[in-house]
């Protein structure tokens, strides 16, 4: 019978650098951007309009104006994916978990590509999750987006330091504790 | 005046001349020549009849090394004058520091020495640590929610590759 203890050994997880990255890590990421990318599009409203009433006099409030304040925000999405990906290849969410977006064959992701992946994104959800299935069934863990973009995700964190972290805590304090 | 000693002599201490050692007497002289002579030619077929091979076979070289007083020797050494004469920056340049770094297993002398703690502490705050385990959480439920989904279907994830070939080398054939 399968274990329920899910966390693996510490000497483990830094093997794992490099292998692709499962559905949870996956999505805790996407929830940690949703709301990273939340609280900046609303930070940069509320300073739009202090910045609005300084200057011109007249507030100017993005609730009043739906469209508007849609279409911001979908730019502002897209402008944040898509500029986080062809920088570093990961997003701020992406960076907490310790993953990273890669070409399919583990090379750096090109502009075009993270472009594709925002813009595909959606696919997952408007088909109901069927999009994302990928990652539980398919061979390299991809999704939709992907696939449209040749894109897959990896766990990339700071293995060398979290080893280092590991060996300071574990073997070492043991040791001297022994002594 | 005529030496007492032979023609070409000195004294009587020049012995690697046989005719310094005769007497002035020239019957006695004589004799002693003759004398000279026989010896000479004795120990020359002696000379001849030992074998140098044999002797030294029969020779216990690890007795006379056991006899050999090598810290007298040692005493007599001048080492400073030796290290004078040795080229330092010629035998450093010569070593190649790369590959001696690539032998070295860095992260057995991280582990015991104080190293790893030092760069761990240096380093790291609570918030690395926090991260570490969310990470580690993470990839553990990865694991999990891979196994039984594809449990569900009964399928097994055995042969799966394990990430893409650039980052992950290629496992070989059991």
């Amino acid at each position: 019978m399968t274990s329920i203890s899910t966390t693996p050994s510490p000497k483990e997880v830094i093997r794992r650098q490099g292998n692709y990255a499962g559905g949870i890590s996956r999505l805790a990421a996407f929830a940690a951007d949703v709301g990273a990318s939340w609280g900046l599009f609303t930070l940069g409203a509320a300073l739009l309009s202090v910045a609005t009433e300084l200057f011109v006099g007249t507030s100017v409030n993005l609730t009043r104006h739906q469209v508007v304040a849609f279409v911001c925000l979908v730019v502002w999405e897209f402008f944040y994916f898509t500029y986080s990906w062809t920088v570093a290849g990961k997003t701020i969410g992406m960076a907490l978990l310790g993953i990273q977006v890669v070409t399919a064959d583990g090379d750096r992701i090109t502009a075009r590509q993270a472009a594709v992946r925002t813009i595909t994104l959606p696919l997952g959800f408007l088909t109901l999750g069927i999009g994302f299935l990928g990652i539980l069934y398919q061979r390299n863990r991809r999704a939709v987006q992907d696939f449209c973009a040749g894109t897959c995700v990896v766990y990339a964190w700071d293995a060398r330091a979290a080893r280092l972290r590991f060996m300071s805590h574990t073997d070492f304090g043991a040791r001297r504790q022994s002594k | 005046m005529r030496s007492l000693w032979g023609r070409g002599c000195q004294d009587e201490s020049d012995v690697f001349n046989p005719g310094c050692l005769m007497s002035p007497n020239p019957v006695t002289s004589r004799m002693e020549q003759m004398a000279q002579q026989v010896a000479e030619r004795v120990v020359a077929l002696v000379l001849d009849a030992i074998d140098i091979d044999a002797l030294l076979d029969r020779v216990d070289v690890e007795k006379l090394i056991e006899r050999v007083d090598v810290e007298k020797i040692i005493e007599r050494v001048d080492v400073e004058q030796i290290i004078e004469r040795v080229d330092v920056q010629k035998i450093i340049e010569r070593v190649d520091i790369n590959a001696l770094i690539g032998e070295m297993d860095i992260d057995a002398l991280v582990e015991q020495t104080e190293l790893g703690a030092i760069i761990a502490r240096s380093t790291t705050g609570i918030l690395s640590e926090v991260l570490d385990v969310i990470r580690a959480q993470g990839v553990g439920l990865d694991d999990f929610s891979l196994r039984w989904a594809n449990r569900l279907i009964g399928r097994k994830v055995t042969d799966w590759p394990k990430g893409p070939p650039l980052l992950v080398a290629p496992e070989e054939p059991k």
